[in-house]
């Protein structure tokens, strides 16, 4: 009975991490039509302040919290208004802006560099403890990311569901003209998206980084994964991104169990070429209709 | 712990402390002969991970090696010429990076030889292109496939060295120091269950395969073999294999500090009563510095670290006062021992050659093959063969003749572990971890 709930343990924390970082991911993807490369680095900047912060300072977990969140914001929003709001109007956006954000997140990761050396610090914020279900000892961190995922992904659900300001989004991600049209200021829209999607990378690269260590390459590995998910969920689709973290991070650490941690991710892998042959539009994406 | 090394232990330190005195005193007297201060730089170029996931070994590899610059210029550089390090980042990436780094440093900045410690490449990136200019290159990857290559065309390679023994001494040489163990009564392992841990690259696949083919031998049964992925975010499934079957003996050979500290981490959560053995990357302050606590008890091993002798507490002691209290003299000792052999060997040689002057350079490559130096990280011998460091003592019996696969076990997380093995550099003996039952 332990394995399973070891599996379990294993999956939640690492979906719950997946998750914060491939719903931020899906939501601009949904609303901008935009891959931003550098959503890993977003996570990278979010994690570093709270290290300096709490190393000076002292910070306690929600606090840290916060500040992630300020900081991805912060980053999200300069994005916007420093490049992606030059390229929207242009022609060749979406492959444009995957080159422009994989520039910044180049230029990000060297000043991270500058800025803190290569060594792998470790993150200063962090709950210590631990409790046991069954025979399997859970750190309390560990339920702290969850608790801080299902927190933070209720509340943009909350947003994008039940206020006007998530009407604006999905009216947005819809039809963009059709939107402007009905007198949705867009562009005031994209700029909320990159906050909120920052944010979200803040807080995803603090909980990385209080299991993990801090390097500024440590946004790769997570955007990866999101990108992987964002594809087998349905580019866009942030219900569905939420949802496929969560599975595929359990799927990940049930093949890692029993049959190799090394088979984990390649089964990820697999998983996007059937999904892609099968549902090209992903698990949870609508087929579009394009009548003649 | 005592291995069957017949040698006082005393005696050879002092004995071995006069040779490194006169290290230096040898270059400064050749200096002198050669009355030709002020010229040209030499340059010394160090292609080193100095990003990314090895970073902590790769800012190390830097400050080993300027720190040896500074000392030899302190003394007229090599025949007056002072030593000019170049560094350049291989951001812990492959192949592609270290020959692109290593191809600029000697065509832009006219490199005379290319030092570094190791970088995360297949073992042999640095060798065709110091090959082709005709220069010396000192690395310590630590690979087996170095000393096939060298032996496979030898006139080609003549310029390329290992300055530490291949990675297959590791497998044989942690089962060599737990039999010791056992017999001296110091260890009982509690089931004779070995279970491998290892990353996905051929150094730690090696050294976990030498274990697991030898392990039947010294009476161990392999009831484990993991690989795990780069980076390790999460140990949940390994350690819940771990916690399913306990075994005596947990060896780890993927070997990124921050990883195997992650692993002490949650592992401490629930440990499980076996000896707990991480290959090299426990070494580093970096390891001690996030593992913290529970670091505390963990056996290491590195076939090239800084001893706890007289010369390798000295280097320490310097190495930290220059470079902070979490430097790792470990690593840093690697690059450091590499260019104070490589500016002897040049001025032996009548100094070195710039790229493409073969000639020259095979005059210090083969002052390099001759010469013994003892280092802080003890001696390094070059095999004539494959261009790779003796090792002791798995392949030499007499310490004076072989770089030390020293076995370390960390009683205080704020220093560094505790020598164990071998004799005569030992200067403590194996305690049971704090999680093991006695």
């Amino acid at each position: 009975m332990d394995i399973p709930i070891q599996i379990l343990v294993t999956g939640l924390t690492m979906g719950s991490m997946y998750a914060l970082a491939a719903v931020g991911l899906s939501l601009i993807f949904g609303t901008l039509g935009m891959f931003n490369m550098a959503h890993g680095m977003f996570m990278t900047v979010g994690a570093y302040v709270v290290f300096s912060l709490a190393s000076s300072l002292g910070l306690p977990m929600i606090g840290a919290v916060l500040v992630a969140m300020l900081t991805g914001a912060l980053v999200g929003i300069l994005t916007h208004l420093l490049i992606v709001r030059f390229m929207l109007t242009g022609t060749d956006f979406t492959t444009n802006v995957i080159v422009a954000t994989a520039g910044l997140a180049i230029l990000m990761e060297d000043v991270t560099l500058k800025m803190f050396g290569g060594y792998p610090y470790q993150q200063t914020v962090g709950v210590s403890g631990t409790f046991r279900i069954g025979g399997v000892v859970v750190s309390l961190q560990s339920l702290v990311i969850l608790v801080v995922a299902m927190v933070c992904i209720g509340a943009v659900a909350w947003l994008l569901l039940k206020t006007r300001f998530g009407r604006a989004i999905r009216a947005t991600a819809m039809n963009r003209d059709a939107a402007r049209l009905m007198g949705v200021r867009t562009n005031t829209v994209f700029l909320q998206v990159m906050a909120l999607a920052g944010a979200l990378a803040g807080v995803a690269g603090l909980m990385i980084s209080t299991v993990a260590t801090l390097s500024p390459q440590m946004g790769g590995d997570p955007l990866l994964k999101a990108f992987v998910i964002c594809v087998v969920a349905g580019l866009g689709n942030v219900w569905g991104a939420g949802v496929c973290a969560f599975g595929l991070a359990l799927l990940e650490a049930a093949i890692g169990f029993y049959f190799g941690v090394r088979f984990g991710f390649p089964a990820m892998l697999i998983l996007v070429i059937a999904v892609l042959i099968w549902r090209p539009q992903g698990l949870f994406g609508k087929e579009k209709v394009v009548r003649l | 712990m005592s291995q069957n090394v017949k040698t006082s232990r005393r005696g050879f330190l002092r004995g071995t402390g006069g040779v490194a005195a006169g290290s230096a005193a040898m270059l400064a007297g050749l200096n002198s002969a050669a009355q030709a201060q002020s010229g040209e730089p030499i340059v010394i170029g160090c292609p080193a991970p100095m990003t990314g996931a090895v970073a902590a070994d790769g800012l190390e590899f830097r400050n080993g090696l300027q720190m040896a610059a500074d000392e030899i210029n302190a003394v007229g550089g090599i025949l007056g010429h002072p030593v000019q390090p170049v560094f350049v980042d291989t951001e812990s990436r492959g192949d592609d990076i270290v020959i692109q780094a290593s191809q600029r440093l000697i065509d832009r900045d006219n490199a005379s030889a290319l030092i570094t410690g190791y970088n995360l490449e297949t073992g042999t990136a640095m060798h065709d292109v110091v090959a082709d200019a005709g220069i010396i290159g000192m690395h310590a990857m630590t690979v087996a496939v170095h000393d096939e290559l060298v032996m496979s065309d030898p006139d080609r390679y003549w310029g390329i060295f290992q300055y530490d023994p291949p990675e297959t001494m590791y497998g044989t040489g942690l089962l060599q120091f737990l039999k010791q163990l056992e017999d001296d009564g110091q260890f009982t392992p509690p089931n004779r269950k070995l279970a491998i841990v290892t990353g996905p690259g051929t150094y730690s696949v090696n050294i976990a395969n030498a274990l697991r083919d030898d392990a039947a031998d010294f009476g161990y049964e392999v009831s484990l073999y993991e690989t795990v992925v780069v980076p390790v975010t999460d140990w949940g499934p390994t350690l819940a294999k771990l916690r399913s079957d306990p075994p005596g003996v947990i060896a780890v050979t993927h070997f990124y500090a921050s990883d195997q500290a992650q692993l002490m981490n949650q592992f401490m959560n629930n440990p499980t009563n076996s000896l707990m053995y991480l290959q090299y990357g426990a070494s580093l302050g970096a390891f001690r510095d996030i593992a913290g606590d529970n670091s505390v008890g963990v056996l290491y091993s590195t076939v090239i670290g800084a001893l706890q002798d007289e010369i390798g507490t000295a280097f320490a002691d310097a190495y930290r006062e220059r470079f902070g209290a979490t430097a790792s003299p470990n690593s840093g000792g690697q690059t450091y021992t590499a260019m104070h052999a490589y500016a002897i060997a040049a001025a032996l040689a009548g100094g070195p050659g710039e790229p493409y002057e073969e000639d020259q350079n095979r005059l210090v490559a083969d002052r390099l093959k001759q010469l013994i130096y003892r280092s802080p990280v003890g001696t390094m011998r070059i095999k004539p063969d494959t261009q790779s460091a003796f090792a002791y003592p798995t392949e030499t019996n007499d310490p004076s003749l072989g770089m030390p696969h020293i076995f370390s076990q960390i009683k205080d997380k704020d220093r560094d572990g505790v020598l164990i093995a071998p004799a005569p550099y030992d200067v403590g003996s194996f305690e049971m971890p704090p999680w093991m039952e006695s």
